[in-house]
C-alpha cells in the first residue's frame, strides 16, 4: 500500500512538474486528445487519433503556429462515462486547455460539464448527440454534423426519392442510433407516413433471424437503421440468406469498409447519409498522402473531423494571438474558418451551421457514389 | 397452412437453431460445475477462441487455392477442436487447480480474470474490430405459399442441427459408457470417494475441461460461419447465455443443459416475433427467475438434498 | 531430471500450440475476402522467448519454488501491535487516518483527489456486497442494479422536483433497499449458485428496462446535468446556476478555484463512507450480524437453533442494496450524467472481486482491495492496450497468491489465560 501511495505521489509530483514546465516553456502548445485506444469502440478512437497526429505534423512543419510547436497528448477513455469523468479532470490537472474529443457522445456528455467549469476548450470530432451543445456551453464546439440535421435529411430522401410503402425503422438502443432513429421516425411522421415498425436490437447481437422474419411477415419494403455497421452488417447478410429482399438505408456509422466484409453481396445499393468523403476531395491530397506515408488509413469517417478540429483551434489562435480559451472561442463563434473539411462556421450554440451530409449509395466493393 | 402458423414455424426454427449451439456452449458450464460445483466464466471465451481458429483455417485453406468445402470445414474443425481443448486444459491447469480446496468464491473471481485475459490477449494479437467470412455454405429450402408466407431453413441450419444432434449423441454414449465417462460420472457424485477408490481426479476434472472446450470450438466454429463475424468480445455474450441455459436446465445435468439451451432460444425467437426485441434478454432472465422460482433446481436438476 | 526435461518440453509443446495460430496468424482482409498473414519475424522472436521461458521455468521450478517460498508472504496481522496495545492504539490510530484523509486532499493534485473519490465509491459498493457475500454467504452477482436504482433515482429525482442531493440521499438507500427486500423476498429461498444466476438476471433486467424505458430515463440518452451537492446551498461553481444561490467563492469572498469542488465532493464520499463503515461495524456487533455469520457457516444448524433465516438473508439482502443505492447517488451526483452503460456486469464482477480479494467478511481488507481494483487501472494507463490485459492477468495471480484475501476476516475472540 504504501509503494502504491508513493507511486502516486511521485506520480502526481511528475504531473504537475510536467504541468509547471508547460507553462514555463512557451514553445510548445499541449492539445489533449481523448477517446477509446482499448475496449469495443477502439477503431474509431484510431481514427481520431490519425486525423489529430496529420494536423499536428502538418503544423509543426509548417514551422508551428505563433512560434509556439503543438504537441498530442492520448488520453483513453475507452468510452466508459465513469472514465470519462477521470479523463477529463486529468486533462484540467495537467494544465492542458486545448482538447479534441471525446468520441462516444456519452463519454463526451459527462466531461463537457468539467471542461465548461474548467475553461478548456473541446471540439468533438465524432459525437454527434444534440444534447452536447444544448447547454449553452461556451467552450464546447464540434466539426460534425447533428443526429437530427442527418435523420432529416435521410427522411427526406426518403419522401423524396425511395417512396416506399411499407418502412420499419431498426436501431440499436443507443444513444446514437436511437436518437437517429427518432429523428427520422418523426419527420415521416410529419409528413403522413408513418413506420409499419419501430423497434430496438441489442447492441453486439448476432441472430437477427427473428426479426426479420418479422419484416418479412409485415411485407417492409424499406428499413431504415439507426446504428453502426457490424449489427447493420448481419441484418443485411440474413436477410439475403432468407429471401428477404427490402431497401436498406442507415447513416454514417454504417459507412465502413468491414460492412461490405461482412454482408457480402448483400450491401449492393444500400443507401447512407455520410460526411463528405473528404479524403477524396482534391483539397486534401497531399494530406492524404501525408497520413498513407506513415501507414495509416485516411479513410475513416472520423479522421477528417479530427484533423478539422485541431484546425479549428489553431486557425482561432493565428488570428487572435492568444490561447485563452474563452477568447477562442469567441472568434470560433463570430468567424468562418478554412480547415479541411471546408470553410466552417458555427452558431452560437456551438454546432456547424450547415450541414456536410450527403446521400450516398454503398457498393459491395466498399466504395460508394451519391445516390440520384 | 395460415400466414400465422407460417411464421410461427419460421420463428420455431429460428429459435431451435440458436438453441441448439446454446446448449452447445451451455455443456461445458454444467459438466465442470457438476464435478467442481465452480461457474468457469472462462468457458465463453473458449468458444470465441475456437470461432477465431476456424477462421483462421478456413481463410488459410481458401487462401491456398483448396476448394472443396467438406475437406476445409472438417480441417477447421480439427483444429479448432484441437487448439481451444489445449486452451481449455491450459487455463484449468493455471488459473483453477492451485486454487482446489479454497472458498468457491476464489476460482470464480480467477475465472473472470482469465475472462478478461483472454478477451484481451485476442484483441491484442487479432484486433478489436469484427473479422467476417464470407458465406461459405450457402442455399437452402424453402415452403410456404410465396404469397403469404415463405418459410425459409437455409443448409447451414440444418448443418448446425445435425452436428448438434451427433455431438449431443456422441457425448452421452460417452458419458454412459466408456470408462472414462463413468469416472466423470463418479466424480460428479463424490470427489473425494472416487480419488480413494485409486481414480486420478485430476485427470479426469482436466477431461471435463477438454470436452468442454472442444463442445464450444464446434459451436465456434458452425456460429462463425453461420453469422460469419467474429470479434473478441462474442464470447462473453455468448457465454452469459449459455450460462443461463445450464442454469435453466438444472446445472450439472447434460440432459438439462441441451434441454435449457434449446428452451432459452425458442423463447428468444418467439419474444422476438411478438413483442418488441429489445424486450428479448428481459423476457429470457424473466423466464429463468420464474422457472426457478417454482422449481429451484431448474428443469432437469436434481434437487439438493440438504446434510447435516 | 529426466521427468523433469519432458514435463519441460510438455509445456513448452503447450505453449507452442496456443501460441503458433492465436498470435503468429493474424487475419486480414483483402478486399472484402479474410486472408490470413504470418506474424512479423520480431513478433515470432517474442513467441519463441516465450516458448523458452515457459521451458526454462519447468526445467528450474524447484528453485524457483524454493526462491518464491523464500520471499516472504505479507503478514498484515503480525505488522500490528499486540492485541492488548492495539485496543489502546486503535481509537487514535483511527483518528489520525481521518485527519490525514481530510487534510490530504489540499496537498495534491485534482486528478488524484478525483481518483480517490472514485476509490471511496468502490470502497461504499464492497463494503454493502461484503454483508451479502461475505458475511451472509448469499452470491450476488447482480450487486450493480441496486447501485442503478440509487442513481437514477438521485437522478431523476432532482431532474424532476429539483430536489436536492442530501434530501435525495435517504431516498436512494431506501428506495434501493426497497427494491432489495422485493426482488429478496422470492428468490433467497434458492440455494448457492441458482441464487447467483438469478441475481444476475435481475441486474440484467433492471439495465434493459432502464434503457428501453426511454420516456423517463431517457433511455440509452441517460440524464444529464444532474446537480451536484451544495454546502447548505452554497454552489461550487463558477456562476450560479439557480437564481438566488450564491457560489462558495463568492460567500467566503476567495477567489475561485476549480478544486473546490473536487474537493467538496472527495470530503462527501469520506463523511459518507465513513458513516457506513461505522453503521456496518455496528451491525456486525449485533445480533442480527452474529445471524448473518452463522448462517453462512451452517444453515441447519441455524434454523434448528430457532433463527428465521428468511428474516436474516432478507435484512442481509436489504442492507448491503440501500448502501449500493448510497453509492449510487452519490456516483450520480459526481459524474453529473449516468446513463445505463454504466451499470453493467463487469461492474458487479469487478465489485465482487473486491470483496474476495479483501478477504471475505474483512472490513479493512475490502476497504485496501477496492482502492488497489481502483488504482491499478489508473496506473496501468502507461501501458494503454496491455491495460486490460494486464488486469485480468493480476486478478488471476492475485487469487493464486492470497486465496484467503489481503486480509482475511478475524473472528473477534478472547484467549483464557492458563
Amino acid at each position: 500500500m504504501k509503494k502504491i501511495a508513493k507511486k502516486l505521489m511521485t506520480l502526481g509530483t511528475v504531473a504537475a512538474l510536467a504541468g509547471a514546465v508547460s507553462i514555463a516553456n512557451a514553445e510548445t502548445l499541449k492539445i489533449g486528445l481523448a477517446g477509446p485506444a482499448t475496449g469495443p469502440v477502439a477503431q474509431y478512437g484510431d481514427m481520431q487519433k490519425i486525423g489529430v497526429m496529420a494536423a499536428i505534423d502538418d503544423i509543426n512543419k509548417a514551422g508551428g503556429i505563433n512560434g509556439m510547436q503543438l504537441e498530442g497528448v492520448i488520453y483513453d477513455d475507452a468510452c466508459d462515462p465513469k472514465q470519462a469523468v477521470a479523463v477529463a479532470n486529468k486533462i484540467v490537472n495537467d494544465g492542458i486547455q486545448h482538447v479534441v474529443g471525446h468520441l462516444c457522445s456519452s463519454s463526451t456528455e459527462p466531461a463537457t460539464d468539467i471542461y465548461e467549469e474548467e475553461g478548456v476548450l473541446m471540439i468533438t470530432a465524432a459525437s454527434t448527440s444534440p444534447t452536447i451543445t444544448e447547454k449553452g456551453f461556451q467552450l464546447i464546439f464540434r466539426t460534425i454534423g447533428l443526429d437530427s440535421l442527418q435523420g432529416s435529411l435521410a427522411a427526406d430522401h426518403i419522401l423524396g426519392t425511395v417512396k416506399p410503402q411499407r418502412i420499419a425503422v431498426i436501431h440499436d438502443k443507443q444513444q446514437y442510433g436511437e436518437g437517429l432513429a427518432t429523428a427520422v421516425k418523426s419527420k415521416l411522421e410529419g409528413n403522413n407516413l408513418t413506420p409499419v415498425m419501430f423497434e430496438g436490437v441489442t447492441p453486439g447481437d448476432k441472430d437477427f433471424s427473428a426479426l426479420i422474419a418479422k419484416l418479412k411477415k409485415n411485407n417492409i419494403d424499406f428499413v431504415y437503421y439507426g446504428g453502426y455497421h457490424p449489427e447493420l452488417g448481419l441484418i443485411l447478410r440474413q436477410s439475403s440468406e432468407k429471401g428477404f429482399n427490402a431497401q436498406f438505408m442507415g447513416p454514417e456509422g454504417i459507412v465502413n469498409s468491414d460492412l461490405a466484409k461482412i454482408a457480402g453481396d448483400a450491401v449492393e445499393g444500400v443507401l447512407a447519409t455520410a460526411p463528405k468523403s473528404f479524403d477524396q476531395n482534391p483539397v486534401n491530397q497531399a494530406r492524404v498522402e501525408a497520413i498513407k506515408a506513415k501507414g495509416e488509413d485516411p479513410t475513416g469517417p472520423f479522421v477528417f473531423t479530427a484533423y478539422a478540429a485541431v484546425e479549428v483551434m489553431t486557425n482561432a489562435i493565428k488570428a487572435t494571438g492568444k490561447t485563452d480559451p474563452f477568447e477562442l472561442a469567441d472568434h470560433i463563434r463570430a468567424n468562418s474558418l478554412d480547415t479541411a473539411i471546408g470553410n466552417v462556421k458555427y452558431n452560437e450554440k456551438g454546432d456547424l451551421t450547415e450541414s456536410t451530409f450527403l446521400v450516398y449509395q454503398l457498393h459491395k466493393d466498399g466504395t460508394k457514389t451519391p445516390a440520384q | 397452412m395460415s400466414e400465422f402458423s407460417l411464421y410461427l414455424l419460421q420463428q420455431l426454427i429460428n429459435g431451435l437453431t440458436i438453441g441448439s449451439t446454446y446448449a452447445l456452449i451451455a455443456i461445458g458450464y454444467t459438466m465442470v460445475y457438476g464435478i467442481i460445483g465452480m461457474i468457469n466464466f472462462a468457458h465463453g471465451e473458449i468458444y470465441m477462441i475456437g470461432s477465431y481458429v476456424a477462421f483462421i483455417v478456413i481463410a488459410g485453406l481458401l487462401g491456398m487455392g483448396l476448394v472443396s468445402l467438406p475437406i476445409i470445414l472438417i480441417v477447421a474443425l480439427i483444429v479448432a477442436v484441437v487448439i481451444s481443448s489445449t486452451y481449455g486444459w491450459t487455463v484449468e491447469r493455471v488459473a483453477y487447480r492451485p486454487l482446489r480446496g479454497s472458498n468457491r468464491l476464489i476460482p470464480l473471481i480467477s475465472a473472470i480474470g482469465m475472462s478478461i485475459f483472454l478477451q484481451n490477449f485476442v484483441g491484442i494479437s487479432q484486433g478489436y474490430r469484427d473479422v467476417a467470412l464470407p458465406p461459405q455454405v450457402v442455399g437452402g429450402w424453402t415452403f410456404g405459399d410465396p404469397s403469404v408466407f415463405e418459410v425459409t431453413v437455409s443448409y447451414m441450419q440444418l448443418m448446425i442441427w445435425a452436428a448438434t444432434l451427433i455431438t449431443m449423441t456422441a457425448l452421452t454414449l460417452f458419458i454412459s459408457r466408456s470408462r472414462m465417462g463413468r469416472a466423470c460420472r463418479a466424480c460428479s457424485e463424490d470427489l473425494g470417494m472416487t480419488n480413494l477408490l485409486g481414480i486420478d481426479t485430476n485427470k479426469i476434472i482436466a477431461l471435463t475441461f477438454i470436452v468442454g472446450a472442444a463442445l464450444a470450438a464446434i459451436a465456434g466454429l458452425l456460429l462463425g460461419l453461420y453469422y460469419g463475424v467474429v470479434n473478441p468480445f462474442v464470447g462473453f455474450i455468448a457465454g452469459l447465455k449459455a450460462f443461463t441455459a445450464a442454469v435453466l436446465g438444472g446445472i450439472g445435468s447434460i440432459p438439462g443443459a441441451m434441454l435449457g439451451g434449446l428452451v432459452l432460444g425458442v423463447t428468444e425467437a418467439m419474444t422476438a416475433a411478438f413483442f418488441p426485441s429489445e424486450y428479448k434478454d428481459v423476457v429470457a432472465f424473466g423466464l429463468l427467475v420464474l422457472i426457478l422460482l417454482f422449481r429451484p433446481s431448474g428443469l432437469l436438476g436434481k434437487p439438493e438434498v440438504e446434510k447435516v | 531430471m529426466q521427468g523433469k526435461l519432458y514435463n519441460a518440453l510438455f509445456a513448452s509443446g503447450i505453449a507452442l500450440i496456443l501460441t503458433c495460430l492465436m498470435v503468429g496468424i493474424k487475419l486480414d482482409t483483402e478486399g472484402t475476402q479474410l486472408a490470413i498473414k504470418g506474424a512479423t519475424t520480431q513478433q515470432w522472436l517474442w513467441i519463441g522467448l516465450g516458448i523458452g521461458l515457459v521451458f526454462l521455468s519447468q526445467i528450474f521450478s524447484d528453485q524457483i519454488d524454493s526462491a518464491f517460498s523464500k520471499v516472504p508472504k505479507p503478514q498484515l496481522s503480525k505488522l500490528l501491535p499486540e492485541e492488548k496495545k492495539m485496543s489502546v492504539l486503535k481509537p487514535w490510530l483511527i483518528a489520525l487516518l481521518v485527519v490525514v484523509m481530510l487534510i490530504w486532499p489540499f496537498m495534491v493534485s485534482r486528478g488524484s483527489v478525483d481518483l480517490a473519490t472514485l476509490a471511496l465509491i468502490y470502497i461504499m459498493l464492497g463494503l454493502g456486497l461484503n454483508i451479502v457475500v461475505g458475511l451472509a454467504g448469499l452470491l450476488d452477482l447482480g450487486f450493480v442494479a441496486f447501485y442503478a436504482v440509487g442513481a437514477y433515482t438521485y437522478a431523476l429525482l432532482s431532474e424532476y422536483f429539483g430536489m436536492s442531493f442530501w434530501a435525495c440521499l435517504p431516498i436512494s438507500a431506501g428506495l434501493a433497499a426497497l427494491f432489495g427486500f422485493v426482488l429478496g423476498f422470492p428468490v433467497l429461498r434458492l440455494r448457492g449458485d441458482y441464487l447467483a444466476i438469478v441475481t444476475l438476471g435481475f441486474g440484467e433486467i433492471i439495465r434493459i428496462l432502464l434503457n428501453n424505458w426511454t420516456a423517463v430515463t431517457g433511455g440509452p440518452n441517460g440524464i444529464s446535468g444532474i446537480a451536484k451537492p451544495t454546502l447548505f446551498g452554497l454552489e461550487f461553481s463558477r456562476r450560479a446556476k439557480e437564481e438566488g444561490n450564491i457560489p462558495f467563492h463568492e460567500f467566503f469572498g476567495i477567489d475561485y478555484s476549480s478544486s473546490y469542488k473536487v474537493i467538496f465532493l472527495y470530503l462527501i464520499a469520506v463523511i459518507l463512507t465513513i458513516f457506513v463503515i461505522y453503521v456496518i461495524n455496528r451491525l456486525i456487533r449485533m445480533p442480527v450480524g452474529r445471524a448473518w455469520e452463522a448462517l453462512r457457516e451452517d444453515e441447519i444448524a441455524c434454523r434448528s437453533l430457532g433463527l428465521n433465516r428468511t428474516v436474516i438473508k432478507l435484512s442481509a439482502f436489504t442492507l448491503g442494496a440501500s448502501t449500493a443505492g448510497f453509492a449510487g447517488a452519490f456516483f450520480a451526483a459526481r459524474q453529473g450524467f449516468i446513463s445505463p452503460e454504466s451499470f453493467i456486469f463487469i461492474e458487479s464482477a469487478i465489485i465482487l472481486a473486491i470483496v474476495v480479494l479483501g478477504g471475505m467478511g474483512s472490513q479493512v481488507g475490502v476497504i485496501l482491495a477496492a482502492i488497489i481494483m481502483t488504482i491499478l487501472p489508473e496506473l496501468a494507463r502507461e501501458f494503454s492496450e496491455y491495460r486490460m490485459l494486464l488486469f485480468g492477468l493480476l486478478m488471476v495471480i492475485m487469487m493464486r497468491w492470497r486465496p484467503q484475501g489481503l486480509v482475511p476476516m478475524k473472528r473477534p475472540h478472547l484467549e483464557l489465560n492458563r
